[in-house]
């Protein structure tokens, strides 16, 4: 049952889907907050070899002015997704005069996803995605698409290496108050990730998606100064604390 | 054909290494998971100078320069403990083929070797391997099993091999000459389901730190885990296949 993508297992199973799963789990680990008026994506910086243009290596991509997604998992397999995603992005605009949903393009991925567990001497793609942006309605949206081709609409969410860490994290402290405005919500992102992130905002990648606004990367400097505001934030709150507890 | 080689000099061994540097603890560590194991948590202990390398004709062990050796490298390297020469390490990540395992054997142990000497083998082999007549759901990998020989007779760190279970390779050559020298030698096989360096595979060899002959080798284990941690992290940095 391991062989040839198509065969269950006497079980159930399709192992080849579950692997692919196991593949993301080797990318590093990506976050995606939904605001009210703000979708934050936040990532682990996969650490590079020291003649690497650092640039090259990017796990946040723009599908479209209004969408874009991050990845987790094989670095080819999320390049020949992210450009058909593109092409239809642009291929449904032409046609039917209207930019992509972020349920549709999320769907025509997932399909992709999917196909390639069915057909035959193909394997499945080994990534996860998280896509997110805003639709004409101005609401904003977070998907996850998984390698077997499910996808489902989440408030927040993490895959990559120790997401399960960080979805604990964000299931505890997910609250109203949390995505209150824009800047909270960054800072959610960011005590998300440094939950798993060892050695600090130097490691870690920011982008955020405004309403009819495109996607924003963040300069290494912003994310250092909302890195240090959150760690300020960290130990006021532990004084605080330990001044109710004294 | 097998030959081994003096680092300094870099000519051919005359007589066997043991007969050359005779020794009462002898640690082979053999595959690289097990090759990481002692490089972060032995060697950091002490000074080791090198006694020599073997260079195999085969195509998997093209022995480089052994001044910087990483584990993912295929080599095949000896050394001693320069404050007490009488407990050699042997390094062996390349493949030693069947036909030259022999040869092997007799240019380390000799044709005629001690008999008070205490062989400690670690190695690992893929899980799949395992024949077992309990749910394969019910293993956690990574787990060790031990094999030994006649003579040795301390208990083991970890449970035995059970039967029909059998070893491969250099491991199984040097334990069953070691049976036959009526040496006393012990085996742990790690078993694992990640065959390439991994950090879950290197840890799960910890238990034999508290064997007899590797206990007094053991000085600083949290800067070994620091050690292994880099080892590891500069092995994931040169893969870019996941991101």
């Amino acid at each position: 049952y391991d062989r040839a993508i198509t065969v269950f297992s006497p079980d159930g199973h399709l192992f080849q889907v579950e692997y692919a799963q196991e593949a993301v789990q080797k990318g590093s680990t990506v976050v995606g907050i939904r605001g009210t008026d703000i979708v934050v994506l936040g990532v682990e910086k996969k650490s590079v070899a020291k003649l690497q243009d650092e640039r090259t290596v990017r796990k946040i991509c723009a599908l479209d002015d209004h969408v874009c997604m991050a990845f987790a998992g094989l670095t080819a397999d999320a390049r020949v997704v992210i450009s058909r995603a593109r092409v239809e992005c642009q291929s449904h605009k032409l046609t039917v005069e209207d930019p992509v949903t972020v349920e549709y393009i999320t769907r025509f991925i997932a399909t992709l996803k999917q196909k390639y567990t069915q057909s035959n001497g193909r394997r499945p793609f080994g990534i996860s995605a998280l896509i997110a942006g805003f639709d004409d309605d101005g609401i904003p949206r977070l998907y996850q698409t998984d390698p077997s081709g499910t996808y489902h609409a989440w408030k927040a969410n993490a895959i990559g290496r120790s997401a399960k860490t960080v979805q604990e994290f964000l299931e505890k402290n997910y609250t109203e108050d949390a995505i209150a405005n824009d800047s909270e919500a960054i800072k959610l992102a960011i005590r998300a990730l440094l939950e798993v992130v060892q050695s600090g905002g130097k490691n870690i990648e920011l982008a955020i998606i405004r309403r009819n606004q495109p996607l924003k990367m963040f300069s290494a400097k912003e994310i250092e100064l909302q890195v240090n505001e959150t760690g300020k934030e960290k130990e006021e709150a532990e004084k605080k604390k330990s001044k109710k507890t004294a | 054909e097998v030959r081994l080689l003096r680092r300094q000099t870099k000519t051919t061994l005359e007589v066997s290494l043991l007969e050359k540097y005779p020794c009462s603890k002898f640690i082979i560590a053999i595959g690289n998971n097990a090759v990481a194991f002692l490089s972060s948590f032995i060697m950091n202990s002490g000074v080791w100078e090198e006694a020599g390398c073997a260079k195999l004709w085969n195509e998997w062990c093209r022995t480089v320069d052994t001044t910087h050796l990483s584990p993912t490298e295929a080599f095949c390297v000896f050394y001693h403990l320069k404050s007490n020469p009488s407990v050699v390490l042997c390094q062996c990540s390349c493949y030693v083929a069947e036909d030259q395992q022999y040869q092997w054997l007799e240019k380390v142990f000799g044709s005629c070797p001690r008999k008070n000497m205490q062989v400690t083998i670690l190695t690992c082999r893929h899980v799949t391997d395992y024949k077992t007549s309990e749910s394969t759901s019910s293993l956690h990998t990574p787990f060790l099993k031990a094999l030994k020989t006649q003579n040795f007779r301390e208990p083991p760190c970890c449970s035995l091999l059970e039967q029909p279970n059998i070893v491969h390779d250099l491991p199984a050559a040097v334990l069953s000459y070691c049976q036959v020298w009526k040496i006393s030698a012990i085996l742990y096989l790690c078993y694992t389901d990640v065959m390439k360096l991994d950090l879950i595979t290197v840890e799960a060899f910890k238990p034999v730190l508290s064997s007899r002959s590797l206990k007094s080798l053991v000085k600083n284990i949290p800067q070994s885990t620091e050690i292994l941690k880099k080892l590891m992290t500069t092995n994931e940095i040169q893969s870019n296949i996941y991101t």
